[in-house]
């Protein structure tokens, strides 16, 4: 957004509408989206399998817990931190949620609350050590990626939980208007979380602390309120993702969600949020969410083996991010 | 040693912009050459070609009677001439004698291999550092732990280990104290008797009358004279500058004093803030003096609560409040133009119109978002009034002169519309014509029945601007003087001396690192 409007200036004596497609073209979701559909053409010839709805649909589900984590990654990467906790709080919702149900004999409505309650406190920790303590946030969610990881070690010793009732799938394996029921939250909250982002004080204070945190604070913006409800928030969806993912898999496991920081933190960068804070947008890391999904399944329908795919996905997130860098030196995007 | 240096017909050109146009330059040996101009008028970029950091699209560069054409800052370097920036460029990890001879260290012959002789490097840096008459800094301490003033004495001596006979100085009084002021000036008049050439640079004019022997102005990126300082006057300079007539740089309006809004009471937080107590009036412009580590900025700093107090009272209309961070001051009406814009003031990878509402996001809503339109009118607003030269409030900060920066903080200030208001360091490194400017703001905003607390370290700025002195010493308010009875030199004992002043310090005062400035 803010880089669609600066590219705008460059161009302000052309025809007003002309330059405008122009902008939107030439900033850095604009390619990336360029970049997503001829990955998709070429994809498409590969295999009849890849390009029908079903398929899309099918993948747009499997990424929805990435995607709503990546949601309060992209804030918190804007900020110039990282939550590197996600994949272990996520994990430990989940096996919280199935032993309170299955071991402690909850309602499973209930547990299913626990999970994001859980969540969001995990996350809450999270923050408060990064605001009151000032331990930096790579520190202090590498500490709890472990913490977070063993207590769910703990609390599952080992077993699962299955054998959930029926209705408990609805979410995470049926459709709702023709669409994956999960889809709809990750839509909704893309949607809630662009507009908080590009538009409201809070996103403008967001965008502030990356690039300046004590200017930020200097110019009265609640800098430590802000990155304690960012990082809380990041706990929340990694609950909520615990349990849309339970829900499609229909069993709880320990190491579940081990590594999966990564892929969201993946498609955050790819999505071109700026590693070193400041910018960023909701848009790009959806795309980017989208794109290394798409990657993925047409290699691998395509009859890409397994080890090529993981290569050839690196060297196309590399390509990705050096042609956008091209592309927003020449029109001094940035 | 001495070195002659001619420029000629010098262009520069940068994307949009002639940055020097057909400009001219010539110093003797043994001479200070001031070199003059607003902000954006060239001074960075001449000194840039001449230090080889820049090569100029055209003219001639004659040291020495011989052409020359500097393609790198070491090629200029090894010809000796260097360049002491504003920004200092020191390893603050590294001690001084190795900051001194850092790329060029004496070497020594251990069997077959060549190594760095550190015990040789300490000696000679000693030995420069008392040849400029400085005796008082160890060698081998880490330049981190040094003073401002300290480190371009290192940065002098580095130059002086490279042989330098040509010294450009960018600025170097902007972070002193006056007393460091008084010791570079010694080592500049030390450097000219021993025939080294410097290039001076500075806002400060009377520093050029103090040392400079010609002075050349430029303006626009155009050479407008060269003058013998003893042949020219302030008022000279400063037309030849601005291009225009400047009758009064401190245009200070009489107003009327009403009363007290903000009143601090014996306010702590230590260790820079010792039992602080003052009032400020409405349309009162109090200046507050000192030197650097006096506590100036920490005092402002709590009241705007940044860093909170651990004691005393704040009291606003005479009601006490409790200020825990910068929002709750924001809520008391007071805004705060802090020290350093780039760090403190500016977000400046943002654009004007973002760093202008920054202090009024909530006011300006509309439902739970920002309210553009009124935001673009803000910033157009502030453009206008405060006299911003950009092209649109789209224009990102960073692109402005420091003027113009400073001017984008001023505005975001003002768009809270503040009824107290702090400015510290008001018009550090900006050129005179924005300076003045910021002046007349302020003084209409008192007029208009602000209350303005003025920190500032040039005393001509706070013996024009103000209405009451108040000068802090390690931390506590030690004098306080009206306009009538303020002398510069008054001020400046009472920011020097233990004995100056109404209320002496305790004797646990202590300033900050004592044997750095003595």
């Amino acid at each position: 957004m803010a880089v669609t409007e600066r590219s705008s200036q460059l161009t302000k004596q052309s025809n007003p509408i002309v330059s405008r497609l122009r902008a939107v073209v030439l900033s850095k979701e604009g390619i990336l989206f360029l970049i997503m559909i001829a990955a998709m053409f070429i994809l498409s010839l590969l295999t009849d399998k890849f390009l029908t709805t079903n398929n899309l649909l099918n993948q747009l589900r499997l990424v929805t817990e990435i995607g709503l984590m990546a949601l309060p990654m992209t804030f918190i990467i804007i900020t110039g931190g990282i939550d590197l906790s996600v994949g272990s709080i996520f994990g430990l919702s989940a096996i919280v949620m199935g032993f309170l149900w299955q071991d402690s004999g909850w309602p499973l409505e209930l547990a299913i609350i626990m999970c994001i309650v859980v969540g969001t406190i995990a996350g809450f920790i999270n923050g408060l050590f990064i605001v009151r303590v000032g331990v930096p946030p790579l520190i202090m969610t590498l500490a709890t990626l472990a913490l977070y990881r063993g207590m769910a070690l703990g609390v599952s010793e080992a077993r699962s939980a299955r054998g959930f009732p029926d209705w408990f799938f609805d979410l995470g394996q049926r459709q709702f208007l023709g669409i994956p029921s999960q889809l709809w939250i990750l839509l909704i909250a893309a949607i809630m979380v662009g507009i908080i982002l590009a538009r409201t004080p809070f996103g403008r204070g967001i965008y502030a602390m990356g690039n300046n945190e004590l200017a930020a604070r200097f110019s009265g913006i609640p800098v430590r309120l802000y990155k304690l409800v960012i990082y809380t928030f990041s706990g929340f969806m990694a609950g909520l993702a615990g349990y849309i993912f339970t829900s499609r898999i229909s069993t709880t496991r320990a190491d579940m969600g081990t590594g999966l920081e990564l892929d969201v933190i993946a498609a955050v960068v790819l999505g071109g949020t700026s590693i070193n804070g400041g910018s960023g947008s909701i848009v790009g890391t959806m795309i980017g969410l989208i794109l290394i999904q798409l990657l993925k399944n047409g290699l691998l329908l395509g009859g890409v083996k397994g080890d090529a795919t993981i290569v050839i996905i690196g060297a196309i997130l590399i390509l990705a991010i050096l042609i956008n860098n091209l592309v927003q030196r020449r029109t001094g995007g940035d | 040693m001495g070195a002659t240096l001619e420029l000629e017909g010098i262009n520069k050109q940068f994307p949009g912009v002639k940055a020097l146009d057909n400009v001219r330059f010539d110093m003797a040996a043994g001479e200070v050459h001031a070199l003059l101009g607003e902000n954006g008028a060239g001074k960075s970029t001449l000194i840039k070609i001449i230090s080889g950091v820049y090569r100029p699209d055209g003219g001639t560069i004659r040291l020495d009677g011989e052409t020359v054409l500097f393609n790198t800052p070491r090629e200029a370097q090894q010809r000796g001439i260097a360049t002491i920036y504003q920004e200092l460029s020191l390893y603050p990890e590294l001690t001084v004698a190795e900051n001194i001879f850092m790329g060029h260290a004496p070497r020594r012959k251990v069997g077959p291999v060549d190594v760095l002789d550190w015990k040789a490097a300490n000696t000679k840096a000693q030995e420069i550092l008392t040849s400029l008459h400085i005796h008082t800094l160890d060698v081998r301490r880490k330049v981190g732990t040094l003073t401002v003033g300290n480190r371009q004495r290192v940065e002098i001596a580095k130059a002086l280990s490279l042989n330098a006979r040509i010294l450009i100085m960018d600025e170097p009084t902007a972070a002193l104290t006056e007393a460091d002021v008084e010791q570079l000036f010694s080592i500049v008049r030390l450097l000219r008797e021993r025939g080294v050439g410097i290039i001076y640079i500075s806002h400060r004019l009377h520093e050029v009358f103090e040392l400079a022997d010609r002075v050349t102005v430029l303006r626009d990126g155009q050479y407008v004279g060269t003058k013998l300082v003893s042949e020219t006057s302030e008022n000279d300079l400063v037309s030849m500058m601005v291009g225009r007539t400047i009758d009064n740089l401190f245009p200070k309006l009489d107003t009327e004093i009403g009363k007290p809004v903000l009143e601090v009471r014996n306010l702590y937080r230590r260790p820079m803030t010792r039992g602080v107590s003052f009032q400020l009036r409405a349309g009162e412009i109090v200046g507050l003096a000192g030197l650097v580590g006096a506590g100036r900025s920490e005092v402002a700093q709590v009241i705007f609560g940044i860093n909170p107090a651990e004691s005393g009272e704040i009291l606003i209309d005479g009601q006490p409040v409790t200020i825990k961070h910068p929002g709750q001051a924001m809520n008391h009406g007071i805004a705060y133009v802090p020290e350093d814009r780039g760090t403190q003031g500016l977000v400046r990878q943002m654009r004007i119109r973002e760093n202008v509402s920054m202090s009024v996001l909530r006011a300006i809503r509309a439902g739970i978002f920002i309210n553009r339109r009124e935001e673009r009118s803000l910033a157009t607003g502030m453009i206008k009034q405060l006299n911003i030269r950009a092209y649109s409030a789209e224009q990102v900060v960073n692109k402005l002169s420091g003027g113009n920066q400073q001017k984008v903080v001023v505005g975001k200030w003002l768009a809270s519309k503040p009824r107290i208001l702090i400015m510290d360091e008001p018009t550090r490194g900006i050129d005179v014509g924005a300076k003045a400017e910021i002046h007349r703001l302020m003084s209409e905003l008192a007029k208009e029945g602000l209350a303005v607390l003025m920190i500032s370290s040039e005393l001509p700025e706070i013996l024009g601007m103000s209405d009451r002195i108040l000068v802090m010493r390690g931390g506590q308010v030690v004098a306080e003087y009206s306009r009538a009875e303020a002398t510069q030199e008054r001020i400046a004992a009472a920011m020097m001396s233990e004995t100056a002043g109404n209320g002496a310090p305790e004797s646990e005062t202590v300033m900050i690192d004592e044997s750095e400035t003595a």
